[in-house]
Formats: structure tokens, sequence, C-alpha cells
């Protein structure tokens, strides 16, 4: 073996990976090769600076919330069960399996009553009540309930078809396209894209017209953008305003002023947007 | 843990035991939450996803084969939320950098020894597959069997992910160092023996 074959075994010499008789082949070549010393010394320097020794300890209430997850979950499963007027199933990896679409549909704000309401509503609450303590993260968690995938525009596009949209790599006051994603509406498709401007964030779902949009606790209005009438909801210093032409609903997600800064943002986003007052929503 | 004790704990789990649910959590918790905040470098996020691991690891209970320990089963659980969520937000890396940079108060898991301290930075800088399998084989000390297991890969791949992690981890150093004379590759003669 020449001293780059001893130079790949290194590493598992280290993590004591070799056979007895390689690892008796690699020590005996160490104690003549200055060089492969070198390598592993380096590569012990390496690896011992990644474990960490500093305490991470488990939060206290992460078991509760994992527990009341858990207890939410067959709760839910138990309705389902009975309005179903199916056996209740005791094993748990059954419930939870029926319960992820359970859930599901409950977050969605769809009554369990109701199955033709499957891809009629819209859940924003679980937007809206996160924006005061972190606007981003709460973006997250909707992306997340929507199943979200990444994408880049022309990947939106494709995939969303059937909406009038835009995702342009930049919006008037400077904000830069961050991220795209491609969200599962029920059976519809949807897009949203996050946008900065510094440590400014904004967002803008896109989505087809539907029933209901559930805002949970926050109150919608009417309101004017531009020429176009809408609807908002207002969360702190944040607004979620709405704009709905038959195809598409686009909804922007921001902390600009409506009357300077929001129309120009409203017009790159939605440029074909009609001026009619249609919101859509229904709810 | 004792095989008995675990396989106790995972028929409870089976039988949706809240008790042996707990056990189980109690038992595995450190180290996957550790694990998930080593990956994501938030605190909030590995609380996030510590909880999907586990409600998914109990839903799906009835998968597990036995062929490797539960602890390693729930590690390819967590492994997988975390490089899924990175993947989704792509929030983690900037943290870190963040981090890296001192930017962050303090608030980031790195150790203030120097050499340490300039590692754990360029962790957070490498890619999130390959500080998975950093951290699971020089954090967890895992062998590369349970890390094979865990990324659903052969053994072999493991050796090789692991050899490219670790140089690109090094060139990552080399960067934030800046300074050739410490950082150059080692020459290795052509040949010896």
């Amino acid at each position: 073996m020449c001293c780059e074959d001893y130079k790949l075994q290194i590493g598992r010499f280290l993590d004591n990976e070799l056979t007895p008789d390689v690892r008796a082949d690699v020590t005996e070549h160490l104690q003549t090769c200055s060089a492969c010393n070198l390598e592993l010394e380096s590569l012990q320097e390496l690896t011992l600076g990644i474990s960490d020794s500093s305490e991470v300890s488990v939060p206290s209430d992460l078991w509760d919330s994992i527990e009341c997850r858990l207890g939410a979950d067959a709760d839910r499963s138990a309705k389902r069960a009975v309005m179903n007027y199916r056996p209740f199933r005791t094993r748990r990896w059954a419930l939870a399996a029926s319960l992820v679409f359970v859930v599901g549909l409950g977050m969605l704000g769809v009554s369990l009553m109701d199955n033709s309401a499957e891809a009629s509503t819209i859940n924003f609450s679980v937007l809206l009540d996160g924006l005061p303590l972190d606007a981003q993260k709460a973006f997250r968690k909707f992306l997340t309930l929507y199943d979200a995938q990444p994408g880049s525009p022309p990947d939106a596009k494709k995939f969303a078809s059937s909406l009038d949209f835009e995702t342009p790599p930049t919006l008037p006051g400077g904000f830069h396209l961050d991220s795209v994603y491609l969200l599962q509406f029920g059976d519809n498709p949807g897009v949203a894209a996050s946008y900065i401007r510094g440590d400014e964030f904004l967002a803008t779902i896109f989505h087809a017209p539907v029933t209901n949009e559930n805002f949970g606790t926050h109150k919608d209005y009417d309101c004017v953008v531009g020429k176009h009438h809408g609807h908002k909801v207002k969360v702190g210093s944040w607004k979620m305003v709405h704009l709905t032409d038959p195809t598409t609903c686009h909804c922007v997600l921001s902390q600009l002023d409506e009357a300077s800064e929001l129309p120009a943002v409203m017009a790159a986003v939605a440029p074909r947007a009609s001026t009619a007052n249609v919101h859509g929503h229904g709810g | 843990m004792s095989r008995f004790s675990e396989q106790d704990m995972i028929e409870g789990c089976r039988r949706g035991d809240p008790e042996a649910q707990r056990n189980l959590f109690e038992h595995t918790s450190g180290n996957v939450f550790r694990l998930l905040f080593r990956m994501t470098g938030s605190k909030d996020d590995a609380f996030d996803l510590s909880q999907e691991t586990y409600l998914k690891g109990f839903a799906q209970i009835e998968k597990f084969e036995g062929r490797s320990s539960i602890a390693t089963w729930l590690y390819r659980i967590a492994v997988n939320e975390a490089l899924q969520f990175l993947r989704r937000a792509e929030t983690a890396r900037l943290k870190l950098e963040k981090c890296a940079k001192g930017s962050n108060n303090g608030k980031c898991p790195i150790e203030t020894t120097n050499v340490r301290l300039d590692v754990q930075a360029a962790l957070a800088r490498v890619d999130a597959s390959d500080r998975a399998v950093l951290l699971l084989r020089y954090q967890d000390g895992l062998d590369y069997r349970a890390i094979a297991d865990i990324l659903g890969s052969a053994e072999g791949t493991v050796a090789s992910r692991l050899n490219r992690a670790r140089d690109r981890l090094r060139e990552n150093l080399r960067k934030s160092y800046g300074l050739r004379e410490e950082s150059d590759p080692v020459v290795h003669p052509k040949s010896s023996r």
C-alpha cells in the first residue's frame, strides 16, 4: 500500500472501524511515516472539536407538549371513530395514523361533520397567531401545515398553472426574493414566497378562491389597496392583505404602510388582479 | 437501558401505554434533543422537531422491527425531521452563520475554547447532511453500522461520506483561518514501505 492508500484508511483508523489486520498494518505504517502521523493528529483535533461537551438540557416542558398532542390526537380520534360508526381502535399507531388525517382537517378548520368542505377552507389562524412572537416562524408553521416544498419561480408557475400570480426576484421598496414554496390546499395547488429587506420580512401566499378563510380570533376588515378592493387582518404591526380575482386569492403579509408602499408591492405580485370588489372568501 | 427494559418499553409503546412512552422519552430525549439542537442551532426548532420525532415514533412504532436499538431508530426519525426541516426553511444555516460571526449575543451552541469555537463555526457552514454524519459519529460516538442504519445507507457509504464531510469541514476551517501555512494539506510521500 502506498502512502495515499494509508491516508484513506486513517479516517477509519481514527474511528476504530478497521479490521484487526488492516489496523495493525496502519499502526505499523504510522510508526515510520510522519506525514500520515500529521494527518492523524489533524483529524483527531478536527473531530475532537466537533464533540461539544457543553450541556444541552432537554426543556422541562417538552414532554408535556408531546403528551398534550398525544392526548389531543386521541380525543380527535375518538370523535372521528364515533362519527364514522367504526369500532374504536386502541392501537396507538392506528390511532395516530387515522388522526394525522383528522388533525389535518381540524387544523384546516373543517367540521368533522362536513366532509365536503375538505379543500374549501384555508387556516390562516396558525400564521396570524404566531405573528407577534416570530413572524418567520409562524410562516414556516403555515408552510408545514400545507406540505410546502421548496421550488423556483418557474416551478411555482408550472405547479400552480391555474393561478395568476408573480414571484418577481425583487419587489418595489427593495425586497429580495428569499424562497418560493409549492403548497397543497386540499386538492388545489398553492404558492408562497418569502422576501427580505434587511431584517424586514414579507410573505406572499396565492391560492384558488375558497368558500372560507379561517382567521381564528382575528377580525377581517374590508380595505382598499391602490385601486383594488380587498380585505385585511391586522395583528399588531402586521397586516395580511388579500385581493381576490376569479382565479386567484393574492395575499401579502407585511408591515408595510397600506397607502404608500403596499399598493406597488401588491401590483407586482398580482399585476392582473381585477379591480372589481371580489372577496371570494365567503367566510 | 437493559435489553429487557428496552423490550418492555417497546411493547408498552406498541400498546400505547403512556408510562412506556414517557420512559422511552426519558431514556432517549437527551441525545435526540442535543442532536436536533446541534443540527438546527436553535432550541426552539429543536423543541418543535423533538415533538415531531416522538409523535412520529409513537405513531410508527409498529414499523420498528428491532434490527437496531430503539434509540437508533428514533435517531433516524430525528435526522430525517431535521434534514427535511433544513431543506424546507434553510434558515438554520443562516442562524448558525450569524452565530459563527458572533452576532447573536452568545446564544449559539459554541464553546469558548478556540479550536472548538473554530470547528463549531465551520461545522455550522457545512451541508446539513455532512453535519448530520459528523455529529452522529463524533458528537454521539455511533459506529458506522448504527450511522448506516440511521441514514439508510451502506457502511461503506458512511465511511466515504465521513471522509468527504471531514474534508469539507477542514476546507471550511482553512477558509476561516485564512492561514495557508497552518492548514495546507499534509504532503505525503509517493509511497512507503
